[in-house]
């Protein structure tokens, strides 16, 4: 965290509960923050293809790589597809799966602060188990 | 008599609009019962919707962010298909063609019937009362089973204001330029109407699948529709349809573009040295496309480098053959913003508008 990061509360854990995501608009970027099984993870809401809405994609699993004839369900939860196309991406890292080091989708920290007060007003909260933060940079 | 006098005032569309020509969009009803209304019995009853059967969309088959706010399936809500495609896009026109599955059904007369149901259907609707502005233009349905009925249902039509073309499904039991579909060119010719072909029906019910039998998964099948159309495509060049209905003119939809050079090429060669069994074939082949075939790009092939995808349009006269379309709401959707790269602006323009506007006379 560097002191170039802005803090953004964007909701309550109560809120944003497992499998569950919210999409927030912070300084005109529209952004879906997702809890993966208690994990929270923030991505741009724009595919990196053709400018679709990413973050309204389904979230599901995914078939690993495998023998022909082979199936290997796994990371359920954790592979965000996109609305238009189906391309898959990581939602814990943004990257995609058809071709990881040259498409992915910005990613942003995201952590849960009990004690944090409501920081930007633009995103009136309810504190309950604690307050989801996003860290953008200024 | 006040209903044909309003009917006649809203037909005339008041303004020329300007703008993207969209010539390939997907509506469908709300419901079943908007295309059973229009259906007599027995087939009002028999049939309950259904669309190809298998070879679904292993992942989703429409953008999942088409589902209208208000309810119904994607591309059923005028309101938000304006919304989300033609003001997000600033189109003059969208191009429409209904999804009816007519083609399968081994019984001609039930196909008949659904497709003369879904041009009613599009006809009060879409065309109708959802088309205030005339964006919208539309496709004749016609179940190619039983080509007399399908020049019988273009007669029906004809003279309409905002019907533009005629369509049909890829999936056939024989190429398209055989002469048993004659009647249907005739009548396409005699109204000046394109007949457009459509991905859809390949190899389900009566229709034979273009590939070496059928392929195990949607990602095969989903590519190779490519080469129904290669197939149609060469058999209406070399039974000499064009020059039996010198107007007669076609739209391939979605079919495919990057392999035209190719084929053409193979097809000129061959004719070189096999014309005399096809000498009602006068010219060479490829030179029949430029006055009577049109493309439509989406899916749209594109090379990882764009100076490649340029050599391709120009390699495939794509400055006058191709047409823009989208193919929304499918999950395939080529974004006008995002699916080209960037292409000189008079060779745009050809592309995303004029080119269609010259076609359809828009």
């Amino acid at each position: 965290m560097s002191a170039t990061m802005t803090k953004h509360v964007v909701g309550s854990t109560a809120e944003i509960g497992p499998g569950q995501r919210k999409i927030v608009e912070v300084n005109g970027i529209s952004i879906g923050v997702f809890n993966v099984n208690g994990a929270y993870y923030a991505l741009r809401n724009r595919c990196p293809h053709q400018g679709a809405p990413l973050c309204q994609g389904s979230l599901k699993g995914t078939a690993l790589p495998s023998l022909p004839g082979e199936y290997l369900w796994a990371r359920e939860g954790e592979i965000l597809r996109c609305p238009w196309h189906g391309w898959e991406f990581d939602v814990t890292t943004g990257r995609s799966v058809c071709s990881p080091q040259k498409v992915r989708v910005r990613s942003y920290e995201v952590t849960i602060d009990p004690r944090e007060d409501a920081v930007v007003e633009t995103f009136p909260v309810t504190i309950q188990a604690g307050n989801v933060v996003l860290h953008l940079p200024a | 008599m006040t209903m044909l006098l309003s009917e006649q005032e809203t037909s005339a569309t008041p303004t020329r609009r300007t703008g993207i020509i969209d010539c390939d969009v997907h509506p469908g009803p709300k419901s079943v019962v908007e295309i059973k209304a229009h259906m007599p019995m027995p087939f009002r009853d028999r049939w309950n919707g259904g669309g190809r059967g298998f070879f679904g969309n292993p992942v989703h088959g429409a953008r999942l962010d088409a589902n209208p706010p208000g309810g119904g399936g994607a591309g059923s809500d005028p309101d938000f298909l304006r919304t989300q495609l033609i003001d997000a896009y600033d189109m003059a026109y969208a191009i429409l063609l209904p999804r009816a599955f007519c083609n399968l059904h081994p019984d001609p007369d039930f196909g008949t019937a659904i497709a003369a149901a879904f041009n009613d259907w599009l006809a009060e609707t879409w065309l109708g009362k959802y088309n205030a502005d005339g964006v919208f233009k539309g496709s004749i349905t016609v179940a190619h089973q039983d080509p007399q009925a399908a020049a019988r249902e273009i007669e029906r039509w004809a003279g309409h204001p905002h019907f533009i073309q005629v369509m049909t499904d890829s999936g056939a039991r024989a190429p398209f330029g055989q002469r048993q579909y004659h009647p249907i060119y005739e009548a396409c010719a005699k109204h000046n109407l394109p007949f457009a072909i459509h991905p859809g029906t390949d190899g389900m019910g009566i229709n034979v699948q273009p590939s070496p039998g059928f392929p195990t998964h949607y990602i095969e099948w989903h590519t190779c529709l490519s080469l129904a159309f290669q197939a149609h495509l060469v058999s209406l060049l070399t039974e000499g349809v064009f020059e039996k209905f010198p107007n007669f003119r076609v739209v391939l939809t979605e079919g495919g573009t990057a392999w035209i050079p190719g084929l053409m090429w193979r097809l000129d060669a061959e004719w070189k040295a096999l014309r005399t069994e096809v000498p009602w074939v006068k010219r060479p082949p490829s030179a029949y496309l430029r006055d009577h075939v049109r493309f439509t790009t989406q899916p749209l092939e594109r090379p990882e480098d764009d100076k490649h995808f340029l050599q391709m349009l120009e390699m495939m006269d794509g400055e006058n053959l191709l047409m823009f379309s989208s193919d929304y709401p499918h999950w395939d959707f080529d974004s006008p913003a995002h699916a080209f790269p960037k292409l000189p602006e008079a060779l745009h323009h050809r592309i995303f508008e004029s080119n269609a506007r010259a076609w359809y006379g828009l």
